[in-house]
């Protein structure tokens, strides 16, 4: 097929997203049906049809989301309403917009990534968990249990305080 | 200047520590939070101010509560019920927000109601977290709620103030996140800018100048 001519082509966005909290493994497909319901229930389905939204790539806790030029306040807004992704709650946050995928690239590779490098476990105020460590003190705690899977999170010094 | 988030519910009511709350809110790019019931203070170079909600529906026992909070830096919010209260409450010199103008009966925030704000110099809260978790029905009354709002304050001038209401870090939202939203509601440039310093200017309202013989 003979691609079209570039004064053809839709215009895009790409926008950079980064899925908190790191230690959750996010399909790119489930993160596209995510923002896809959210933008549906926002702004319904002829803003979703002009938007054309998509996943383009995701690497770790970051993905680049595509729309088409004009559009990226309403996908700025409905990532924002994103809460849960699969059934696990997470936050997208929007980190930086531009017009290609490489400016993108290039911009994630400059960014650090909050790698969750050590794990292990311990016990707050009585309660056994298993936690994250993260550049900049911070930790994510998981409640070890069948029951309920509470989430806390806190810094390097609210464990030695506690 | 930087947005302030007016309300966060840190641990043990939420589950992150003011710590983790500070930590991504310097990395969100907020300047500030209203931590509720939390000392105020600098962390990591985030402006914490104490917060405190009343939730109540009789007007003698705002003013009981209103006699147990602390009284400098501190944000005193009252939760909107009906039209009657809303008016009392407006007219207390300690309250400083109104929130959850959305639960409130029909009309508790009226045309009356704005021009008292105005005059007193209470803000209404406009709380993202119904934008952000509710859908269908129940988003749209709350959207179609916050636009009357906004028409009120473009025609009388009351502050306002945008709060995640978030009990956790992944309530969270930075003022790109929160730009978009309140776009949902029809806020423009200029009302969300005047944002940026709303949380500063309730706790030290200018006043005119009084000439002291």
């Amino acid at each position: 097929m003979k691609p079209r001519p570039p004064t053809l082509r839709e215009k895009r966005r790409y926008i950079l997203v980064r899925i908190a909290p790191p230690a959750c493994v996010i399909e790119p497909r489930d993160l596209y049906l995510a923002i896809l319901e959210a933008l549906s229930s926002l702004h319904g389905d002829t803003t979703v049809a002009q938007v054309q939204m998509a996943v383009v790539k995701s690497n770790g806790e970051f993905a680049i989301v595509r729309c088409t030029r004009g559009k990226e306040p309403l996908v700025i807004g409905a990532i924002s309403t994103v809460t849960a992704v699969n059934g696990t709650r997470v936050a997208v946050r929007t980190l930086a917009l531009s017009g290609t995928i490489l400016a993108l690239q290039k911009k994630m590779a400059g960014m650090r990534s909050s790698g969750s490098g050590l794990t292990g476990d311990l016990h707050y105020r009585n309660v056994p968990y298993k936690a994250y460590y993260y550049s900049g003190e911070k930790v994510d705690l998981i409640e070890k249990g069948f029951k309920s899977q509470e989430l806390l999170f806190l810094t390097t010094g609210d464990l030695e305080e506690s | 200047m930087t947005l302030t988030d007016t309300c966060v519910h840190p641990y043990p009511v939420g589950d992150s520590s003011i710590r983790r709350m500070v930590l991504e809110a310097r990395q969100l790019g907020l300047g500030g939070l209203v931590a509720i019931d939390t000392p105020p203070g600098i962390i990591e170079g985030i402006r914490v101010t104490r917060g405190v909600i009343i939730t109540a529906t009789q007007v003698r026992e705002v003013i009981a509560a209103l006699r147990k909070v602390p009284k400098n830096e501190t944000l005193v919010m009252v939760n909107a019920t009906d039209p009657g209260f809303v008016r009392a409450i407006i007219g207390l010199k300690t309250v400083h927000v109104l929130r959850h103008v959305h639960r409130a009966e029909k009309y508790a925030f009226d045309h009356v109601a704005a021009r008292m704000a105005a005059e007193q110099g209470v803000a209404v809260d406009f709380d993202l977290r119904p934008v952000i978790y509710y859908r269908g029905v129940p988003r749209q009354k709350v959207l179609q709620k916050y636009m009357d709002v906004l028409t009120l304050h473009h025609r009388y001038g009351f502050p306002l103030t945008l709060s995640t209401n978030a009990s956790s870090i992944l309530d969270m939202r930075g003022p790109r996140e929160m730009r978009a939203l309140s776009l949902l509601f029809g806020m423009d440039e200029d009302t969300f800018s005047s944002l940026f310093s709303s949380v500063d200017r309730l706790l030290s309202p200018s006043y005119p100048v009084r000439v002291i013989e």
